[in-house]
């Protein structure tokens, strides 16, 4: 029986992040690092489709501190759609969300609330850190502000930036994708909270 | 402004620089001062209320030019690159009450500065019942300063949490943080 | 179709006594009644940040409320004591995150106030055109969140779209799309550059139309006039006993702009209208917001058709950096550059307290200076900080399903609040 000539799909090419933009790049530090976990893995069928699924699916929840929540809001927007992503629906209420994105200054006073919505998520769950206020305390190294979340909860990914682009906040969540389907398990299953 | 700042009930003096007016009044009787200054004079709008720390003013001198559009001023002597210390203040808080006289339709803004001067732990009158607007200001100010607000029906923290010690916008209150690590050091 | 009654202004006072921005359970009611205490946020489906209401609900209606703020509190105004006046430029801008060039200007213009030094005018008309789009661009995502939480989920996408445009342009001009840091003592970080204009102008050509679509959409919608007329009442009186200022004071019927009444900038050379409405509700701050974005558009227009030649900040060596192809031959330049690099330039002592009209209202900078190479305080006067006193006023014989509305219509930005 003749094969059928199958077309190149986007798929085909890898929908690597860092080959987004630029088709003929040489695989990076993250995709090496992730072809290696991914080889070590050895996930079987059933946990790769599971993995996939997840990873194409990830709905995050509404948790816009600061000037970085106006970028986050801008990935919704038609421009730079997340949607394409799977990951159009923000979810107001932790139970209902996988992804936990603190995009924001992270004040002592909220530190307190933002462990509790991260302890009202249902595992699996993941956080991304973004912009470097949540990364590391950014510009404000001061008494008020939490000096990096990876203090009480523990992150997946950080995104540089302040803000960040919303196509970096985009690069971020593709790399997470990446990494749910590589079967690599959530941060909280790998390290504790940073002392 | 036109007007004679000398009816304001425990005036001390004034201070004109930079197209602003700031009346100093005595402190026991800001209530007085405020209400004056609403009704007789028109003061409808409570802007702002600033309390500044000036613990460590007036301790290191400070050199060097001051450049103006104009060029140096000889005459002065900080445009020489001379030391020069700024003038002392009285006391160590100040609180300024920035005051508008807002009229609908009008074509200008007067402006005034109504400030006050205490030490640490002296309590300063409210002004709610003389602009409501001044509630959450007097709370900033005893949460920021430890400025004591007397008369105030709900003095609590309102930026930091209820049981943080100390306030933070002293000067002798440390800026906080953490030290960098870098990645190399270890 | 029966259009609901709306309600009209007040007489009298509605500020609550004895703490006027708690508004506090009657405890006959409280014997009587079924009281229920719902605590909303911090973190809530509201778009507006981390503000914490405590609300006591009788049924669906709200007799109680408090707000409780402090959430983002990033002690602003201690970080920039500790740096010069130069760095200390890059923080205020992250203190209103939406307009947030207000916050550069309202800081350089109180540095330069105390420092006597005037921009020359390409600077300040560059201002004013960032400024108005700034302006624009605030009430673009005031509009699209504030729909959002009402109901009207399409508006968001059409806003974001429009605010990406205008980011494009601060982008053009500035290099970064938020807190672009292009404002500096004495006039711009560099000079404008080109293909700026001709792109602003295709902004401003087709913007107005944009407007005009967002409001065939909401104006007269049957949903967005019930959720929005007669809500969150504030009378003139109230507004101004309560300090509110911008389009909440206006909404309430009182025409108060600080750009007309004490015309910073150059304001007093361009031709611009203020809205005014009278009843003081929701739907008449919404009303106030779009047409303020008409009346950018206006200004807009006419820097670009009026921007002045010249340089882009002044030339006093004192405070900006010295040209760089100078540094190889001029021994003065060097050492100023040096100075200026490392210590900084210095501001003589005083204190100034400067005022512009921002998205939100008056936003005010008290800046206290001991003539040395840093601020000795700076204080932010935020007009969203005191809009929020003004919830339990608004608040009074509202429902439950108003709260957000009402909240919105505020336009608060806690980064602002909280500072």
């Amino acid at each position: 029986m003749a094969e059928v000539e199958r077309k190149k799909r986007l798929a085909d090419y890898g929908l690597h992040s860092e080959r987004l933009l630029m088709r003929r790049k040489e695989p990076g530090v993250f995709e090496r690092e992730l072809g290696d976990l991914e080889d070590k893995l050895m996930l079987t069928t059933l946990e790769k489709a599971v993995a996939w699924a997840q990873g194409h699916s990830i709905w995050p929840d509404t948790f816009g501190l600061a000037c970085c929540a106006m970028e986050m809001i801008a990935i919704v927007s038609p421009r730079y759609d997340v949607a394409r992503f799977g990951a159009e629906v923000f979810r107001s209420s932790p139970r209902q969300a996988d992804l936990l994105i603190v995009s924001g200054r992270v004040a002592h006073k909220m530190a307190k609330p933002l462990r509790q919505i991260y302890d009202q998520m249902l595992e699996p769950k993941w956080v991304i850190a973004m912009g470097a206020c949540a990364s590391s305390g950014g510009m404000f190294g001061n008494y008020a502000i939490l000096q990096g979340v990876d203090k009480i909860v523990p992150v997946d990914i950080h995104v540089p930036g302040c803000p960040p682009r919303p196509e970096a906040l985009l690069e971020g969540i593709v790399r997470l994708q990446e990494k749910v389907i590589a079967g690599v398990p959530p941060a909280y299953e790998i390290r504790e909270v940073a002392s | 402004m036109h007007v004679s700042w000398e009816t304001v009930p425990g005036f001390l003096h004034e201070r004109e620089e930079h197209g602003e007016t700031t009346i100093v009044v005595e402190l026991e009787r800001l209530g007085e001062a405020a209400l004056h200054l609403r009704d007789e004079l028109g003061f409808n709008f409570l802007a702002d209320v600033a309390a500044t720390d000036y613990l460590g003013w007036n301790e290191r001198p400070v050199a060097g030019y001051w450049g103006s559009g104009t060029g140096r001023d000889i005459n002065r002597p900080g445009s020489w690159g001379l030391a020069r210390k700024p003038e002392p203040r009285p006391e160590r808080f100040s609180v300024s009450y920035h005051l508008l006289k807002l009229a609908a339709g009008a074509r200008e803004a007067p402006r005034v500065r109504l400030q006050v001067w205490c030490e640490d732990g002296d309590p300063v009158p409210s002004l709610i019942s003389v602009w409501p607007t001044a509630d959450w200001h007097e709370r900033e100010a005893w949460d920021m300063m430890g400025i004591r607000i007397e008369g105030h029906p709900n003095l609590t923290r309102i930026l930091m949490e209820e049981d943080w010690e100390g306030h933070p916008l002293r000067k002798d209150y440390p800026l906080g943080g953490e030290p960098v690590r870098f990645s190399s050091e270890e | 179709m029966a259009v609901v009654e709306r309600a009209k202004i007040y007489e009298g006072t509605r500020i609550p006594s004895p703490i006027p921005t708690v508004l506090r359970v009657d405890p006959a009611l409280r014997e009587e009644g079924d009281i229920l205490q719902v605590n909303f946020g911090p973190n809530h489906p509201s778009t507006h940040g981390v503000l914490r209401l405590i609300v006591d609900l009788n049924g669906e209606q709200v007799v109680g409320l408090e707000a409780v703020v402090g959430y983002l509190h990033t002690g602003f105004e201690k970080n920039m004591e500790q740096k010069t006046w130069w760095k200390a430029i890059t923080y205020p801008a992250r203190i209103d995150y939406l307009s947030f060039q207000y916050n550069e200007l309202v800081f350089v213009l109180a540095i330069e106030k105390l420092l006597e030094v005037q921009p020359p005018e390409k600077a300040t008309w560059m201002r004013m055109l960032l400024c108005e789009l700034n302006r624009i661009h605030s009430h673009l995502i005031w509009l699209g969140t504030g729909a959002l939480e009402i109901g009207a989920i399409s508006m968001l996408w059409y806003c974001f779209r429009e605010r990406d445009a205008v980011l494009d342009l601060f982008e053009l001009v500035a290099g970064t799309r938020m807190h672009t840091r292009y404002f500096q003592t004495g006039g711009l970080a560099e000079d404008i550059p080109p293909g700026f204009f001709t792109e602003c102008r295709k902004f401003v050509d087709y913007f107005p139309r944009r407007i005009d679509e967002y409001e065939a959409i909401l104006d007269r919608q049957q949903i967005w006039l019930e959720r929005t007329r007669g809500l969150g009442l504030l009378s003139a009186d109230d507004a101004i006993a309560l300090g509110q200022t911008g389009p909440v004071l206006r909404a309430s019927g009182v025409e108060w702009d600080l750009r007309k009444v004490e015309p910073y900038l150059a304001y007093d050379q361009v031709d611009f209208n203020i809205p005014v409405y009278e009843n003081g509700d929701v739907y008449d701050r919404y009303k106030v917001h779009m047409d303020e974005m008409r009346e950018s558009t206006r200004i807009v227009q006419q820097c670009l058709d009026g921007m002045p030649e010249g340089p882009w900040i002044v030339d006093d060596r004192k405070i900006v950096l010295p040209p760089r192809d100078e540094l190889h031959t001029s021994m003065e330049s060097l050492i100023h550059h040096f100075k200026l690099v490392t210590e900084g330039y210095r501001v003589p002592a005083g204190e100034v307290y400067v005022a512009v009209e921002s998205a939100r209202g008056e936003l005010g900078c008290y800046v206290v200076s001991d003539g040395g190479p840093r601020p000795w305080r700076v204080k932010f006067r935020a007009p969203s900080f005191v809009a929020l006193e003004a919830t339990a006023t608004c608040m009074s014989d509202a429902l439950v399903a108003d709260l957000i509305a009402i909240v919105g219509s505020l336009d608060t930005v806690m980064g602002e609040v909280d500072r």
